[in-house]
């Protein structure tokens, strides 16, 4: 009925034109997705004759237009859509007729969705801070993500110098972010690109219809079968910076007569890769979801999803070992084992995820959905683990030659005699593969050789097994057309569990399960040593274990999230404004499930424990409360709010001005309160929330077939606050350090732009800018224990050169910057596509990346070293800020599809990324905690050396694909 | 266009062909993937060697007051005497052969792991260093050339050089400790470093307790500590066991007998400089100038605090007599069994003792290392 109306009034339309004389040609046709060959509504079109725009026209719900009242002549139509790439199309309208175009289809926005693995995985290493996280969210149609997103990945650029977990991520409407961690976890769905490319994204601190988010975008997977592109696909992917192999295939039915749809996408990532030994993939994927539309107003979606599988990580060393091994790529977490290698450290996951949505829509001015989604299985990482053995790890800092000589005397090393053997070793690595790399044969024979065939080395499994239940409920009620209101409202109830288990007992039969840093202080106390002291207290040894036992520790984190946001849209003519706020409250605690020999507290009823005869005196927290580790916590409660106004202006239908300015406040995580969670309840004292100050100006033209969007913006981001633990050497003891108050501001400007050559057909010019400032504005405070006895050695502490270096006299001479991303970065290239290729190439700027920095090195204490006497070198050599080298990349993509008798569809995609194989890219790292204190002059410390990540020289990516 | 299409996916097939040859798998704990049995050196495989042996009673003959590197073919060979397991020794592995024992200066921990008690040891000497510290022989490698350095030898703790130069044999019984005799133990002292029981496990039996201990602490041990700085030594010696009555002293147990009062008199200096006692602050003892400032706020409390800030874990030595000769019983503070209590009959006098280690010699007086948690060692009767 509603396209016999629409037919009827354009016919009505078309009579009217044709009475007033009008020119009576045009143009009409269909827009539909090239992949799936379903229309695509709301297609942007504009028609240009030379360089003028003269028409513009919109894809109507079925993807038709229609654009009328032209003179005869040549006609260029550009169609642009979200998520898909602008497409021009040559129209001649003759003789007065109106030019039926038929099917006119756009390609999605290929080549970035399909190097999403590179963006993601490449730096999953939770131990060096790193994480799954792209670090722009890729899916908007905004001309800066889109070239950033693919361009930037490689340096891992965070737009605007935002933490990744700043970032929202949604699917089917559920916040999706980590509760402990808060990070997105897109390597939950990784090797699901098809089942998940559909996506909505916003930036910075605009709103969705999905979530309030914060400050740093928000994108929505949508995930359920209908949304899952039609038809039948496979590809074949071949790559050398991660894995050898992808094969995927999915199917989707699309929505039957029946109501029905179902989608399905299974994949697998095989192999190693040409730049890092010992990183692997062998990770496997599977998704199923239907949908069943009962009538107009009620869908029904479930969806089941899982990517088992396994893979080997890299770790960073520092400059010395890559220099003496002649490699930036050098990886100290394998060796060889019967000429095989093998990696100590594993990431091993399988977290399947289940959907149940409800889609509500009884008329076209309201919707709503309701999701549960629950995450649950197992999520390990392996490392070696060893007791009262040699430290395992190849490049521990006793092995290699800067140990033993150093050309500053007060170093305390000279002997050439050493140093030439262990410069020896690491510079013929080939010759001592044992020495260079994990010498798995001696693990394996040290176990053998114990009595009892007692296990000093085992490879242990970490665990963080989250039981997440997510529910959320969203709807969008449209009043008028000036006004529509959105909102939502949710729950998470969360219960992680941190525990490790032997993975792999390395040729021994069994392993104690003791503490061998409890054992350095205490070990004429054996009660002391136990991990599980209720054990103890039972058999009256030590837990014996074998392999698949848990061991170490055990606790859950428990998080209770609730919050409601809404948000108003108003439209007045040509100006829009939007106003919206959240509310939150979150609840969290820890729950030991063991009672751990360190810290006992009480009986059942309240009394002193006595073990081995003696009566245990428990030991109390900073608020006075009995240190223990079994049981709960006490709960840290938090309410947060958050307000946003946006206003828009829309001049002339191809320009906008529009600026966004937000307030929040967030409940600071789980993994940033607690001192030292593996082995006690005690939490940092005045756990404050962090509150975020926001806002942006933006621009952006969208017409005649350029796009270019320019944005300035400012954001304040105060309270932070971070636990981090490390072996102190000054304290000889591993300690835990407690960091609050850390501010920080960000600020700067982004241009995008892409815009017709104007002189070869179809070559466009693209480019990304990217100036900001990310800065520490604030000294925090940092609070010292030592993790064997939660003695507090340095308390509520100004960490004095954390936002500068100053001087004595009180001259700054450097600022300190919020690390592991350029501050500057720059794209500039060239796009071209015609006749279904595309060529695109591009050259890249980065500039002024920082190291991430260790407190420690920017305390008074550290600085004054020894000797209590503060000078400016030893300010500017201890609290100095490393400034990476910038570095220019340059990069290329090409691919072309193929129809076969107009029904199947064979294409390729290959990306050559770092073309001039630069090989000295700096994309991470940290400071070490440690410090050399055993010099000549007894009167400063010394940093160890820092560690770092590099980027890979030129590697290629190759992608095949059919569809029908 | 269809040759385009067929190169591709010849491309892509190559490559993926490829992939698969080359992509090796991560190893299972299955039995066909699990190394080899490590094997044991014998005299027939031992890289370089000629078949002459010398005795560690010759190597040390090498010894002529200064250090010496090995040159030449020379091999030595001894069973494992010494173990790290309690914590005890640290770093050094002793190997005895029928001649003697001999301290090897492994630089590397937990040695007992894979040196097992009466495994059998070859060491290529050739490039190492035989010296002394305090008058005990020791092979190891030439001294560091650091200013600070006191010592002849320094640790082999580079793996390519101990690779080189020891080499793990079978595993045998252990040795049984020899039994000395006063008059011997007389005999060795006086022989001073070419005396035989040095670095050999034995027994002294019948041993009474002196009721003396000797200990050193260092203040503030991230400070200067040599015998140039005694503005941070203090010495417990020459009045009685200071109430001491563990081996040894944990980090914890040092600030247990600190806060006990036990030690209030100890002074501060040593030699001939004694500045105070404990209770006493560096602002009372020292002048304005390097020694005190480098003290920095810590001048301005008492010494007995900054020992408790500072608190490490220390050696203390037991006298006992073997007859009328001193046999000092030396316990590390990180030992396992620091913190354990001597027998208190043995401690009060009322017993007499067996107890079995490591002799070594230390400025002219014979030092005992237990190898084993005392409730072995030292067999009280």
């Amino acid at each position: 009925m509603t396209k016999r109306l629409i037919l009827a009034f354009a016919a009505l339309i078309g009579s009217v034109a044709l009475f007033a004389q009008e020119p009576s040609g045009g143009v009409k046709g269909t827009v539909i997705d090239r992949n799936g060959r379903q229309p695509v509504e709301k297609a942007h079109l504009v028609l240009m004759k030379g360089a003028a725009a003269i028409a513009e026209a919109q894809s109507a719900e079925d993807g038709t237009f229609q654009i009328n009242g032209l003179e005869d002549g040549m006609y260029t139509l550009v169609i642009t859509a979200p998520d898909f790439l602008e497409t021009q199309v040559q129209v001649t309208v003759n003789d007065g007729y109106v030019k039926n175009m038929f099917n006119l289809s756009l390609s999605a926005v290929q080549q970035i969705t399909e190097m999403d693995d590179d963006a993601f995985d490449a730096f999953d290493m939770d131990d060096s801070g790193y994480n799954d996280n792209p670090t722009i969210l890729f899916g908007s149609n905004d001309v800066f993500n889109n070239i950033a997103g693919y361009n930037f990945s490689s340096v891992r650029f965070n737009a605007r110098g935002y933490d990744s977990e700043t970032q929202d991520v949604y699917l089917a409407g559920v916040k999706m972010n980590d509760a402990i961690t808060g990070y997105s976890p897109f390597s939950l769905w990784s090797g699901l690109n098809e089942a998940m490319r559909s996506k909505e994204t916003v930036n910075g601190t605009e709103v969705s219809d999905y979530g309030f988010g914060g400050y740093n975008g928000l994108t929505n997977i949508f995930g359920t079968a209908s949304q899952v592109r039609k038809g039948l696909r496979g590809s074949l992917l071949t790559n050398s910076s991660l894995y050898r192999l992808r094969v995927m295939a999915s199917y989707a039915t699309g929505v039957m007569d029946n109501g029905w749809a179902f989608a399905t996408n299974v994949s697998a990532r095989l192999g190693g890769n040409d730049w890092i030994d010992g990183v692997y993939y062998r990770s496997f994927a599977y998704y199923l979801a239907a949908d069943k539309v009962i009538n107009n107003a009620h869908k029904l979606s479930f969806v089941f999803f899982a990517t088992p599988g396994q893979r080997g990580a890299q770790n960073a060393s520092t400059q010395e070992v890559y220099d003496l091994m002649g490699d930036n790529m050098y990886n100290s977490n394998w060796g060889y084992q019967n000429g095989r290698v093998r990696n100590a450290r594993v990431r091993k996951t399988n977290e399947p995820i289940a959907i149940f949505k409800y889609d509500f829509t009884p008329s076209d001015k309201f919707e709503a959905s309701f999701t549960a989604l629950y995450r649950f299985g197992t999520n390990g990482y392996t490392a070696l683990d060893w007791y009262d053995a040699q430290d395992p790890r190849p490049d521990y800092y006793r092995n290699l030659p800067s140990y033993f000589m150093d050309e500053n005397p007060d170093m305390n090393r000279n002997n050439e005699l050493k140093y030439a053997w262990a410069n020896e070793v690491w510079s013929h690595s080939k010759y001592y593969t044992n020495l260079t790399h994990v010498d798995w044969d001696r693990l394996y024979n040290v176990n053998r050789q114990q009595d009892g065939r007692r296990s000093k080395y085992v490879q242990e499994e970490r665990h963080t097994d989250q039981r997440d239940l997510n529910l959320a409920l969203n709807f969008k009620a449209r009043f008028s057309n000036a006004f529509t209101l959105t909102g939502g409202a949710s729950a998470r109830i969360n219960r992680t569990e941190y525990y490790k288990t032997i993975a792999d007992m390395l040729g021994g039969l069994y392993f104690l399960n003791i503490d061998n840093f409890a054992e350095r202080d205490f070990a004429a106390t054996p009660y002391k040593l136990q991990n599980d002291l209720d054990y103890y207290m039972k058999h009256g040894k030590a837990e014996v274990i074998t392999k698949g036992e848990k061991y170490g520790y055990d606790y859950y984190a428990q998080v209770r999230n609730f919050g409601g946001w809404l948000n108003g849209s108003f439209t007045f003519g040509n100006f829009g404004l939007t106003l919206g706020g959240r509310i939150n409250y979150e609840s969290f605690w820890r729950e030991g499930l063991v009672r751990k020999g360190l810290f006992p507290g009480l009986d059942q009823n309240g009394n002193k424990l006595v073990v081995d005869g003696v009566t245990i005196e428990p030991t109390y927290d900073p608020d006075g409360s009995v240190t223990t580790s079994l049981g709960k916590s006490q709960t840290a409660k938090f309410l947060t709010y958050a307000g946003k106004l946006g206003l828009n202006y829309v001049i002339g239908g191809t320009m906008r001005v529009y600026a966004n300015v937000g307030y929040f406040t967030e409940a600071p995580k789980f993994n940033q309160a607690f001192l030292s969670p593996r082995t006690r309840n005690t939490m940092m004292t005045n756990l404050k929330p962090e509150r975020i100050f926001s806002s942006d100006i933006n621009w952006q033209y969208s017409g005649n077939g350029i796009n270019i969007r320019a944005t300035g913006y400012y954001t304040t981001i105060n309270n932070q606050s971070k636990v981090m633990s490390a072996y102190d050497d000054v304290q000889n003891a591993f300690s835990n350090f407690a960091i609050s108050g850390i501010n920080e501001r960000h600020m700067g400007v982004e241009l995008g732009f892409k815009f017709p050559t104007y002189i070869v057909p179809n070559l466009s010019v693209q480019g990304v800018v990217a100036l900001g400032e990310y800065v520490y504005t604030s000294n925090p405070r940092m609070t010292q224990t030592l993790d064997n006895s939660a003695e507090v050695v340095m308390s509520n502490t100004y960490v004095a050169y954390w936002k500068n270096t100053q001087l004595l006299d009180g001259t700054v001479v450097q600022k300190h910057y919020v690390p592991s991303t350029p501050q500057t970065a720059i794209s500039l290239g060239l796009a071209y596509n015609y006749n279904y290729w595309f060529i695109d190439g591009d050259v890249e700027y980065f500039g002024r990346s920082y190291l991430d920095m260790n407190p420690l090195y920017r305390t008074d204490y550290a600085v004054a070293g020894l000797d209590y006497n503060v000078t400016d070198e030893e300010i500017r050599y201890m609290t100095t800020q490393e400034q990476f080298a910038p570095a220019w990349l340059v990069n290329l993509s090409i691919g072309k599809s193929w129809y076969i008798q107009r029904k199947y569809q064979l294409g390729f995609s290959l990306n050559v990324k770092n073309i001039l194989n630069n090989r000295n890219v700096k994309t991470g790292g940290y400071e070490q905690t440690r410090m050399v204190d055993n010099t000549v002059s007894k009167e400063r410390y010394y940093r160890f050396d820092s560690k770092y990540f590099y980027m890979a020289g030129t590697n290629y990516m190759l992608n095949l694909y059919f569809r029908f | 266009m269809k040759k385009t299409i067929i190169a591709i996916f010849a491309l892509a097939a190559l490559a993926s062909c490829q992939s698969l040859k080359e992509e090796w798998q991560p190893v299972f704990t299955c039995d066909s993937n699990l190394p080899a049995d490590f094997v044991p050196y014998t005299e027939s495989n031992l890289p370089g060697f000629t078949g002459t042996w010398s005795t560690i009673k010759e190597l040390k003959a090498l010894y002529n007051g200064k250090p010496v590197e090995v040159t030449g073919n020379v091999w030595i060979k001894g069973q494992v005497i010494s173990s790290d397991k309690t914590g005890n020794i640290y770093r050094e592995l002793y190997i005895q052969d029928e001649t003697g024992g001999i301290d090897l200066k492994l630089g590397k921990s937990s040695l007992y792991s894979e040196f097992s008690l009466g495994q059998w040891v070859y060491v290529y000497c050739d490039g190492l260093t035989l010296g002394a510290y305090n008058g005990m022989p020791q092979l190891g490698l030439e001294a560091d050339k650091t200013t600070t350095n006191d010592y002849e030898t320094s640790y082999i703790d580079v793996q390519a050089i101990i690779d080189q130069h020891v080499f793990r044999g079978e595993i045998k019984d252990p040795l049984k400790p020899y039994v000395i005799t006063e008059d011997e133990l007389k005999a060795a002292i006086k022989a001073g470093f070419e005396g035989e029981l040095w670095g050999k496990l034995v027994t002294v039996e019948g041993v009474s307790y002196s009721n003396e201990v000797f200990a050193l602490f260092y203040p503030n041990s991230n400070l200067p500590h040599t015998s140039a700085n005694p503005e941070n030594r203090v010495f417990l010696s020459d009045k009685g066991t200071w109430g001491i009555d563990t081996w040894a002293c944990s980090k914890n147990k040092f600030i247990e007998y600190l806060e006990s009062g036990v030690w209030d008199s100890a002074e501060v200096g040593s030699g001939n400089t004694r500045y105070g006692s404990i209770l006493g602050k560096p602002s009372d003892y020292l002048q304005p100038g390097k020694t005190l400032d480098s003290f920095g706020a810590d001048a301005y409390i008492t010494y007995k605090e900054i020992m408790i800030k500072y608190a490490n874990s220390n050696y203390v030595s037991h006298y006992f007599k073997l007859g009328s000769t001193t046999v000092q019983v030396r316990t590390s503070g990180v030992a396992r069994f620091s913190d354990t209590k001597l027998p208190s009959k043995l401690y009060n006098g009322r017993a007499n003792a067996d107890i079995t280690g490591i002799m070594t010699l230390y400025n002219g007086s014979a030092q005992l290392s237990l190898i084993d948690d005392p409730s072995v060692s030292v067999v009280v009767y």
